[in-house]
């Protein structure tokens, strides 16, 4: 060890050391304790229900459950240690006296000010050294004083007296603060002694080489490992796997619920005996005969069938406790029942990695049947049954009464747009809801977001004309209405316009600003914007009194090639909106145009290109929009004429222009033969502006 | 001259040995089982039950007893070998549009590395597979193997026409029989209301012929109505 640097040996300096490491250490890890510990579901809205049904406690016990999973004992135990240590060096630096350094002040030792003149300090200095002289005065055995300590004082007298009247001594106090002239300094670490005193030193190579040969090839082999071990998607890697090879091209909601109970996850939640324990139970209870359906778990025959195709284990206790959660099957067993709870999160959590899987291969009907399959297991309903199991109270006999014999299903929006007495009617009665009941289920149904589209159109930022290979947005327009509510207002065709942003406006063209609709100019009628920061509102987590975790709905936009049954435009999801949703009441809808955007690349050829569009929630059955949007594709000369034209002014009536321009009748997107000669620049140009936008563009892609 | 100070260089030396063992170690460790992992994949396809059919055809065991192997008919073994050709169809349009999609997810991280190796060799073997295919018809009947493939792949899309058609018509059954319901509780409805309008059109106006009329028109078919309505019930 190098002797030219002390170490701590008064153990002063190592507190402030340890003390600011362990703050450096403990602050973010507190910060990461708070965040975590406080609930993200707390923060949404929520539908306002009084519903309980009659395993609420479970499901309710199954969600604290997981939120007490998500918090770490770890971090709280070294959250706890960290804070303590820091407490302990602050009371540590408190007692332990810092070596006192003095500065050496002349006048604080002859006991005058610094005013003194020059006659003063003699006076004073001769005075004291009549008193402390070593001869004169007598040690003070009361004081603990001995000779040498006399000797000390009367030397520091004189050297003090020295410096206020000899001039080099002066000087060097002046210079260095000590009348000796310069004083060496002294570096001294702030570690404790102990750390490099002899024999230590084996403790402390031994430290060093458990924590980088043993603990940071741990640390990082099992973060390493970890990431492996799970899938993009959060799902355990084998279950991924098992999962595409699960995937059919012509598989249904129904296959997506056999093939999610291939998961390794129920695995672990079977071990041992758990896995057959009650299986046979669950079974018969399943596949008696149902209300609604021909099995009381809402299975099809095919679906029974590859039931009954599975070896009993895991998978098959799985896929059969699937089959009763969704079909709300009492079972009679609190074991059994919260093992019924338990694996509907599991399984959606899988939905999410067979709608990876089921994107890729770029197939509608799979890609479709993974999204139902969530609203399934989020709704506890089963697949291809009606909607209405939605709504709280309703049970198959009620949705019986409602429905009849018929086939197709009464949409939740259909029901609730008949007359009230209708409605009641139909569902109140013996054995079916009872007048409060029938208003609960009312009011839950009045507050479900089902976002209707009002319209869907694609634009080119900054463009006219959708050319060949540009940057489209896909934009829909569309307002939340709850099945059933009333006083919907008109609407304003105003809000149904995509204004681009000015192109000198950076902030709303990246995004972080939306414009707000405030008014319409009274006189050109051009509807006034305010540029407003972009406030992302969440509309109210998912009202799954069934389902055990707290789900913040999602909606999915895309478009489908329906000759092809392929997927044209993945899926852009949208978890928050630009508008608030409800009221400050939290139940009132506002009924504001909200506004999805959606980016891809233009097809290369120009043309007409009719897609489906779907709009899906994941979250509710039945709220789903499909609809057929053209994009029309026009020729990268034309938007370049067009550009040309808007610059000449309007054309003389007798000329060839002016007759074509009447012949347009302003319609600018119907195409018009015309002969093009010199097209080629002029082409080149827009290619420039197309560059452009797209740069611009990129920027402006909402999040999602 | 060299005064090699030999317990000076202890240390240093047993610090090397324990270095390099211990990466060895790791390494061979590591090694052994990542091919021991690779060895024990799980294979793609299931046993191949329609080669296997055509093999044990082909090298058909003497009975006990007797000194020769039953003949099998040139028919069947080319049969066989259609249907094992059938089921290769189906294996390679599977691998065909799986492998896309396989490496997209893997690129994104959506699946595993061993599912794409498990994929690569099926893959593989699907390729040996079908070349063998194609030696054995050509063995059997000259040129056969350029045509096998095109007989197998029409047989496999006219099997799965027919599967769905079966599907389809295993249904009319089951909708016949809804549709009778159905139509049977539509008219107990209907008529029950018509009951009850000429009920209502008597008490008001009692002389009306054309209610007289449907007067005597519903009785003949309310009971027939009764009487489906029943058949509903159950």
């Amino acid at each position: 060890m190098s002797t030219d640097y002390a170490y701590d040996e008064e153990g002063y300096l190592w507190p402030f050391f340890v003390f600011t490491l362990a703050l450096i250490i403990t602050l973010p890890l507190t910060y990461l304790l708070v965040n975590r510990s406080r609930d993200p579901a707390a923060s949404f809205p929520r539908i306002q229900t009084n519903f309980k049904h009659a395993h609420a406690d479970t499901v309710d016990s199954l969600r604290k459950q997981e939120k007490r999973k998500d918090r770490k004992l770890w971090l709280i135990f070294a959250v706890i240690t960290g804070w303590t240590v820091m407490g302990y060096m602050l009371y540590l630096i408190q007692t332990t006296e810092a070596p006192t350094h003095k500065l050496w002040n002349p006048y604080d030792i002859l006991g005058i000010s610094e005013s003194a003149t020059e006659k003063q300090i003699k006076s004073t200095y001769k005075k004291l050294s009549l008193k402390f002289h070593p001869d004169k005065a007598k040690p003070d055995p009361a004081k603990n004083e001995t000779i040498d300590d006399l000797n000390a004082r009367y030397v520091e007298i004189s050297k003090a007296y020295q410096a206020l009247t000899d001039e080099d001594v002066r000087n060097n106090y002046i210079q260095y603060g000590n009348p000796d002239g310069k004083q060496g300094y002294s570096i001294n670490i702030a570690l404790p002694k102990v750390i490099v005193s002899d024999g230590n030193g084996k403790y402390v190579v031994l430290l060093y080489s458990v924590l980088f040969g043993v603990l940071l090839p741990y640390v990082v082999g099992s973060w390493w490992y970890g990431t492996l071990r799970r899938s993009k998607e959060g799902v355990l890697m084998e279950s991924s796997n098992r999962l595409f090879r699960e995937y059919k091209d012509s598989i249904d909601e129904g296959g997506v619920v056999t093939a999610l109970s291939t998961g390794k996850e129920f695995e672990e939640l079977f071990k041992g005996d758990k896995a057959d324990s009650g299986l046979s139970k669950v079974e018969s209870r399943i596949l008696a005969e149902g209300e609604l359906t021909s099995l009381a778990g809402g299975l099809s025959l095919k679906d029974k069938e590859k039931l009954e195709d599975l070896e009993s284990g895991p998978q098959r206790k799985a896929l059969a406790l699937l089959w009763a959660y969704l079909g709300r099957i009492e079972l009679d067993d609190p074991e059994l029942n919260k093992a019924k709870f338990a694996v509907a999160p599991i399984a959606h959590s899988l939905t999410k990695a067979f709608n990876a899987i089921a994107l890729a291969y770029m197939n509608t009907g799979p890609l479709l049947a993974s999204y139902y399959a969530s609203q399934n297991i989020i709704q506890a309903v089963p697949p291809r049954s009606s909607p209405l199991l939605q709504l709280p109270h309703f049970t198959p006999a009620v949705v019986k009464a409602v429905e009849g014999d018929s086939r197709v299903h009464t949409s939740l929006q259909g029901f609730m747009d008949r007359p009230d007495a209708k409605r009641r009617s139909l569902v109140v009665g013996n054995d079916l809801l009872t007048e409060e009941q029938y208003r609960e289920a009312i009011t839950v149904a009045k507050q479900l977001p089902f976002l209707r589209v009002a319209k869907a159109y694609f634009k080119v930022t900054g463009e006219r004309f959708i050319i060949p290979s540009s940057l489209v947005t896909l934009v829909v327009k569309g307002r939340f209405v709850p099945p059933g509510s009333e006083n919907v207002p008109e609407i304003n065709p105003a809000d149904l316009e995509d204004i681009d942003p000015a192109e000198d406006d950076l902030d709303a063209l990246s995004g972080r600003k939306t414009r707000k609709l405030v008014g319409k100019d009274e006189k050109t009628g051009k509807p006034i914007y305010e540029t407003s920061e972009t406030e992302l509102v969440a509309p109210p987590l998912a009202n799954a009194p069934y389902f055990a975790r707290d789900h913040s709905p999602r909606w999915h936009v895309f478009l489908t090639d329906s000759k092809q049954g392929r997927v044209a435009v993945p899926p852009f999801t949208f978890a928050q909106f630009d508008r608030p949703v409800l009221e400050a009441d939290g139940r009132t809808p506002t009924f504001a145009m909200q506004t999805l955007k959606a980016q891809f690349q233009a097809p290369p050829q120009a043309g007409h290109y009719t897609f489906v569009m779907h709009v899906v929630c994941d979250s509710y059955v039945g709220f789903d929009t499909k609809m057929e949007v053209t994009l029309i594709v026009e020729e990268a000369s034309k938007a370049a004429e067009m550009e040309v034209e808007d610059e000449i002014s309007e054309p003389e009536e007798d000329s060839i222009a002016g007759i074509m321009h009447a012949a347009k009748g302003g319609q600018p997107k119907r195409r018009k033969p015309q002969v093009e000669e010199d097209d080629s620049d002029e082409e080149s140009g827009t290619d420039d502006e197309d560059d452009d936008t797209s740069a611009t563009n990129t920027d402006t892609e909402p999040e999602n | 001259m060299f005064d090699i100070d030999w317990r000076g260089l202890l240390l240093p030396l047993a610090y090397l040995v324990v270095l390099v063992g211990t990466f060895m170690t790791f390494s061979t460790v590591y090694r052994k089982r990542k091919a021991l992992e690779s060895a024990n994949l799980a294979p793609w396809f299931g046993p191949h039950l329609q080669r296997n059919i055509y093999l044990s055809l082909l090298h058909m065991e003497p009975e006990e007893g007797s000194e020769k192997s039953p003949r099998v008919p040139d028919s069947v073994i080319r049969a066989a070998l259609l249907r094992r050709a059938v089921e290769d169809i189906h294996r390679i349009i599977q691998i065909r549009s799986a492998k896309q999609a396989c490496s997209s997810l893997l690129q994104r991280g959506s699946v595993g590395d061993d599912l794409w190796q498990r994929f690569q060799r099926a893959e593989k073997e699907m390729e040996e597979e079908l070349r063998d295919v194609v030696m054995e018809a050509n063995a059997l009947v000259p040129g056969w193997g350029q045509i096998i493939f095109q007989s197998a792949n029409e047989i496999a899309a006219n099997k799965a026409l027919r599967d769905r058609l079966e599907e389809i018509e295993a249904q009319t059954e089951h909708d016949k029989e809804w549709w009778e319901k159905r139509r049977a509780s539509i008219k107990t409805e209907f008529m029950k209301e018509l009951d009850e309008e000429s009920v209502k059109g008597q008490a008001k106006v009692g002389s009306d012929d054309e209610a007289v009329l449907v007067d005597t028109n519903t009785p003949s078919a309310t009971p027939s109505g009764v009487s489906k309505k029943k058949k509903a019930k159950k």
